[in-house]
């Protein structure tokens, strides 16, 4: 057990108070070699002669005891006790704690602050290992990785292989594949099925008015429609910018008009999500975590040029994209605009856009979910 | 005479890969899906090993183990799972598991496991 505090918060205070140990020792009516003891931690007090004590010194008598600090030293304990902190020097503890009491406490708020994480890094461990959806998808995949090594190592390594049996462990290399996409959706869905459900839009409220205002519901639906949703046109039609098309657009859906469902994505060029609204089959990160790959950041080397863009995710799904970044205000003389890249996007099997003249970019969600393998962009380790 | 392997696994293209692969290096092998049917298979084949997987519908490989070990000649069990865990390990060992072995798995790594385990 650590010596009481008492003594050194005495002297602590009566150096601030400039008063010499034999004058408060004459003030509080004992000795100077019995004040010395105490303020060495060498001596309990309590009762008449604290008290009279904390008169002199002006302070609380609570404020001298190790009550006050109870919760700081059973920190401090606790961090002293870790497996990192062996060779901690617990007979001083009162002592540092009484001396610097400012970076003791600082340590005990560091310490409570790694337990308090570490709990919740435990609590999310032991969901991982115990999720009953996680554990199923697992060992669902890992089947279909063994089937499909174990018979892509037979078609590679043996060679006399009658045709039907070839043929068999073809389909079941394809039968596997598909079987393995599948899980990985349901995976990459299960994920992000908290970000996603009922995730608030983060652009303000005052944003989507001013889109309302500009673009009135009834007539921009038939202007859309009309136009197949050509964002150039609605911007070219209601004066505004695509950012601003691109908005409306995506909430055309949720508005109640017979559009295709389009998702939206802006960003800042730091990564931040500005605004976003995402897809069944295509949900949004939400904290700025997401692929490298997507057209949306690609809008940043080419400002204000319009991209269309044809993206597969590791699902085999494929969208069509559309993005361009603008700048978030006028551009001034001598200031650096600040770009802001949308991308509005929606199941190539759904585009009313003219097809994409290319091969699909092969994209993900966000590294941490993303099957993909030898990916130059990734930049953390998949938990897949 | 060959030797007599059982595999007991749901994933029928795990089967047919293993199946190829052990009756290439001369066993007799018999197969199962279902986990509720492995013990009636295993005392009709009375097979020299049974490759058991650890999930399978209806009973699991667990279950399974555990008559395994109380017939009176027992076969010897290459346990398969997909579950990589300490805690399946722990599990299959206390029953009396002959070998473990986690998916994925390499042909050689489990055709050099059931010769040296036949042997």
């Amino acid at each position: 057990m650590p010596h009481s505090l008492t003594g050194t918060r005495i002297r602590q205070h009566r150096s601030r108070a400039g008063l010499s140990q034999t004058a408060l020792a004459r003030q509080a009516g004992i000795s100077t070699s019995y004040l010395n003891l105490i303020e060495h931690n060498k001596r309990g007090i309590a009762g008449k002669i604290l008290l009279s004590i904390a008169r002199e010194l002006g302070v609380p008598a609570s404020s001298l005891t190790e009550e006050a600090d109870s919760e700081l030293t059973t920190s401090l304990l606790e961090a002293a006790s870790t497996e990192t902190a062996p060779s901690a020097e617990t007979s001083v503890l009162a002592e540092f704690a009484g001396r610097f009491p400012g970076w003791a406490q600082l340590l005990a708020s560091v310490y409570r602050q790694n337990r308090d994480q570490e709990a919740v890094i435990a609590a999310l461990s032991d969901r991982l290992v115990h999720d009953p959806f996680l554990a199923e998808s697992l060992h669902l995949m890992l089947s279909n990785i063994t089937a499909i090594r174990s018979t892509a190592e037979i078609l590679t390594s043996v060679e006399d292989i009658a045709a039907e049996q070839r043929t068999r462990f073809n389909a079941a290399i394809h039968d596997e594949s598909k079987r393995l996409s599948d899980a990985t959706q349901a995976l990459i869905r299960y994920f992000d099925k908290e970000a996603t459900q009922g995730a608030p839009n983060e652009a303000p409220d005052e944003v989507a008015e001013s889109d309302v205002a500009s673009m009135p519901l009834e007539r921009f639906a038939s202007t859309a429609l009309a136009s197949d949703f050509n964002p150039s046109a609605l911007a070219s039609e209601f004066r505004t910018n695509l950012h601003a098309v691109f908005r409306r657009l995506a909430s055309l859906k949720n508005e109640g008009v017979d559009a295709p469902e389009m998702g939206l994505i802006i960003t800042n060029a730091a990564g931040q999500t500005l605004h976003r609204h995402a897809l069944p089959d295509f949900p949004l990160p939400r904290h700025g975590n997401a692929c490298p790959l997507w057209p949306v950041f690609q809008g940043f080397s080419q400002p204000e040029r319009p991209l269309q863009d044809l993206i597969e995710l590791p699902g085999g799904t494929q969208f069509v994209t559309l993005t361009v970044a603008l700048p978030r205000s006028e551009i001034a003389f001598g200031d650096s605009p600040n770009y802001q890249s949308a991308m509005l996007f929606l199941p190539s099997d759904q585009s009313p856009w003219s097809p994409v003249p290319q091969p699909a970019r092969r994209v993900g969600i966000s590294c941490r979910i993303c099957p993909r393998e030898n990916c130059a962009a990734r930049s953390e380790e998949t938990v897949l | 005479m060959s030797k007599h392997i059982l595999i007991v696994e749901d994933e029928p293209n795990i089967i047919e890969s293993l199946s190829f692969l052990l009756d290439r290096a001369g066993f007799t092998v018999s197969s199962e899906k279902n986990g509720a049917m492995a013990m009636e298979r295993i005392r009709d084949l009375t097979p020299d090993l049974v490759i058991l997987d650890v999930m399978l519908p209806n009973r699991s490989g667990f279950d399974v183990l555990r008559d395994i070990g109380e017939l009176a000649e027992a076969p010897r069990v290459l346990m398969l799972t997909a579950k990589g865990q300490a805690r399946d390990r722990q599990t299959a060992e206390e029953i009396g598991v002959t070998r473990f072995m986690t998916k994925p798995f390499a042909n050689a790594e489990i055709l050099a496991t059931v010769q040296e385990m036949l042997t």
